[in-house]
């Protein structure tokens, strides 16, 4: 019988308030970039530079790594800013929240003292190499594979939708090892697999905003030496499963059409009409709900605990919730529309279609709920 | 929600679970009032929880108040609790007592002169005609008073709502004594209102949790095609969506309970954000239990029955929407990002 679930009421520990107004005095003297909340829609590399310095990436990673030992909750709080703020943190933004977490979790000392470092001074960017183009939804089903050779691994095909690519550094790959058995998980493993080296190629793909966003990469013949497999070989499926909770409960899951909300509030600072308000009204409530259900997704991760379910569910709620935000104040403009609501909806319009794609589809989290709720 | 939260909470849902069944439910439906549900949760203290002991009340917070309130709505006890605790509240705030049995606000078009003559109709009193007593929101010039009247003063005609719960006509010709008597100003009317918005939205998210739980079951329990309709994807959408509403709901719900004092806007966001929610999962639940969800025999008309008819009462969606944007754009810094992460 189905039991619930968890979203016991949480909130970030008020001391945490002070570490907001030092982010927000950061980012108001940042001024060279086009605000944009959807994570993926800009990327700077000297942005994440400047960011780094500050010890914002990596900061929940231990101190003898060069990590800050702060708390999750304390990066809940700084990724939400840099998201409403529309800060492009595109180079940072996997290695920060997945690509280190995982080397933490999963690899060896050595991998942690060569790879971690990097990514916190904001020199090293990492993209994650799971779709293939036979391979979207149904991520066992990879060919991309790997032969054991003396030292490593020699690496052949190819993956696709790899968000800025072009601008990264390494790629953490989910690779064939070992032929496909009855269990289809089985046989799977990652590899940091650097984007400069030999017989890896880069081929930007436009994306329907015509902006180059992500690419797809060959590999032809990579050699892949034994250090930069991220634990076992074999384990790949597992460890790729465990990075999901983090990837998806968090505030890119329901803040990528904030701009357009912030920009309509100041379009109807003079004035709104009923039906005005009472979209804003909406629109707010869910936001804010939203918010609260991911911070005590927040808090359960800081307690160490996994909630797979909960965190599907938060990203399903909060894709739809990104997608309805554009589709519903276009109607309820103001008659002069101001430039940046113009923009910024005109983005929004063009980079909806990816918020209920990217991370796992709608249908593919909505299985994953059906599970938690025992229906399969 | 703390431990002693917790405890109450189980404690109602024993009760209700134990002697709220459908019959209950049905039978109260054809007139015939729970007594003896209404002295157990009375005799424990739970239609009083929430009033203050020196107004006669059984104590404890609006929070914990709501968390039985919770309770009644997953169980769709046809019960005037939310009745008789606001008008608790109210008397409560005007420093007088809640006297004993099922009180009803009787709110609409009542007129109070000078000379004390009490003089209306208001349609809608839920629960009327097993109070036995009103208090009755008159106007007197410009200003707004509160009167309370023994309910024999008063004529009734029955009427049901949309849940099929006692919803009368109250028809008041009368005279009452100054001491019975007392002004409220419009912000005591508006936090009537907040009030009442507060517990009809954990009542929903309530109803809205049991709604699932049964459909859930039903979609394991119902075969079609050789197999349990569960095991259909488009039935497994279908509650993967009633789920994210659901938890949205519960969420909401709970930010009530958790509360010392409860706030305006988070009432606004809850009841928006719900009555939403009851809407979209009414549409699922009865989608996913076909025809014989659509009928009295089937007990899942008790629960979103009610919820169609709590989404309106004390202010729909577009309403509290509205005002909820309104109040975040009256706000000169005109900074949606800093009023988002201030509410927490």
């Amino acid at each position: 019988m189905f039991q619930g679930m968890n979203f016991a009421p949480a909130q970030l520990p008020g001391e945490l308030e002070a570490l907001r107004r030092e982010v927000r005095e950061f980012l108001n003297a940042e001024t060279d970039w086009h605000p944009n909340s959807d994570f993926n829609a800009g990327a700077s590399p000297e942005f994440s530079k400047r960011f780094a310095a500050k010890g914002w990436i990596g900061m929940t990673w231990p101190k003898a790594y060069g990590g800050g030992g702060r708390s999750f909750l304390e990066r809940y709080v700084i990724t939400e800013e840099l998201l409403a703020a529309g800060a492009p943190v595109g180079c940072h933004w996997i290695a920060d929240r997945q690509s280190g977490p995982l080397l933490l979790k999963f690899g060896t000392e050595a991998q942690k003292q060569a790879f971690l470092p990097g990514i916190i001074s904001g020199e090293s960017f990492y993209s994650i190499g799971m779709s293939e183009p036979d391979t979207g939804s149904d991520l066992a089903s990879i060919r991309t594979s790997a032969v054991q050779v003396p030292g490593g691994w020699c690496l052949n095909g190819s993956k696709i939708w790899t968000s800025n690519a072009h601008l990264n550094h390494f790629m953490v790959t989910l690779v064939r090892t070992a032929p496909a058995t009855d269990n289809r998980h089985e046989g799977m493993s990652q590899f940091i697999v650097p984007i400069h080296a030999d017989g890896v190629t880069v081929r930007g793909i436009d994306n329907l905003a015509g902006e180059q966003d992500f690419n797809q990469i060959f590999f032809d013949d990579v050699f892949i030496p034994d250090d930069h497999v991220v634990g076992e070989p074999g384990n790949g499926w597992a460890q790729v499963m465990s990075e999901l909770a983090y990837e998806r409960s968090g505030p890119e899951r329901f803040l990528s059409a904030f701009r357009v909300l912030a920009e309509f509030g100041k379009s109807l600072q003079n004035g709104a009409t009923e039906s005005q308000a009472r979209l804003y009204g909406q629109l707010v409530a869910h936001l804010v709900v939203l918010r609260r259900m991911s911070i005590s997704i927040a808090s359960l991760l800081e307690e160490g605990l996994m909630p797979d379910t909960e965190a599907a569910l938060i990203k399903d709620l909060g894709n739809s919730y990104e997608r309805l935000v554009p589709e519903v104040v276009r109607l309820y403009l103001p008659g002069q529309v101001p430039k940046g609501l113009a923009q910024a909806l005109e983005e929004c319009v063009l980079h909806a279609p990816s918020f209920t794609l990217r991370g796992g589809t709608r249908e593919i989290l909505r299985g994953m709920i059906a599970r938690g709720l025992g229906l399969r | 929600m703390n431990e002693e939260q917790q405890l109450i909470g189980e404690m109602a849902r024993r009760m209700l679970t134990d002697h709220c069944s459908a019959e209950v439910i049905d039978r109260a439906e054809q007139g015939d009032f729970p007594d003896s549900l209404w002295t157990l949760l009375d005799d424990n203290g739970l239609t009083t929880l929430g009033v203050a002991e020196s107004s006669g009340g059984a104590g404890g917070s609006f929070g914990d108040a709501l968390v039985v309130l919770r309770e009644a709505g997953r169980k769709a006890a046809p019960l005037p609790l939310a009745e008789t605790l606001l008008a608790g509240l109210v008397l409560s705030q005007l420093g007088q007592r809640l006297p004993e049995g099922p009180v009803s606000l009787v709110q609409g078009s009542v007129t109070l002169t000078e000379a004390g003559q009490l003089q209306g109709v208001v349609e809608g009193v839920k629960f009327a005609r097993y109070c036995k007593t009103f208090l009755v929101v008159a106007q007197r010039g410009d200003a707004s008073m509160i009167c309370q009247i023994p309910a024999d003063a008063a004529v009734l005609t029955h009427s049901k709502d949309l849940a099929g719960e006692a919803s009368d006509s109250v028809q008041v010709a009368t005279t009452v004594q100054p001491e019975a008597c007392f002004a409220i100003n419009d912000a005591e009317l508006d936090a009537m209102l907040v009030w009442g918005a507060a517990m009809r939205a954990v009542m929903m998210a309530g109803a809205l949790e049991e709604a699932l739980a049964a459909t859930v079951g039903y979609s394991l329990e119902r075969k079609q095609f050789g197999k349990a309709i569960a095991k259909f994807q488009a039935i497994q959408q279908q509650l993967a969506v009633f789920a994210t509403q659901v938890a949205a709901s519960t969420r909401a719900a709970e930010t009530l309970m958790v509360q010392p004092e409860v706030a305006s806007i988070d009432v606004a966001i809850a009841k928006a954000r719900i009555g939403e929610a009851a809407g979209i999962c009414a549409e699922i639940a009865h989608q996913v239990h076909g025809a014989i969800g659509y009928t009295r025999d089937h007990r899942l008309n008790h629960l979103t029955r009610r919820l169609w008819s709590w989404r309106d009462a004390f202010g729909h969606e577009a309403y509290w929407q509205e005002r909820l944007g309104r109040s975040l754009l009256a706000d000169e810094t005109g900074d949606l990002w800093q009023q988002v992460t201030a509410l927490g």
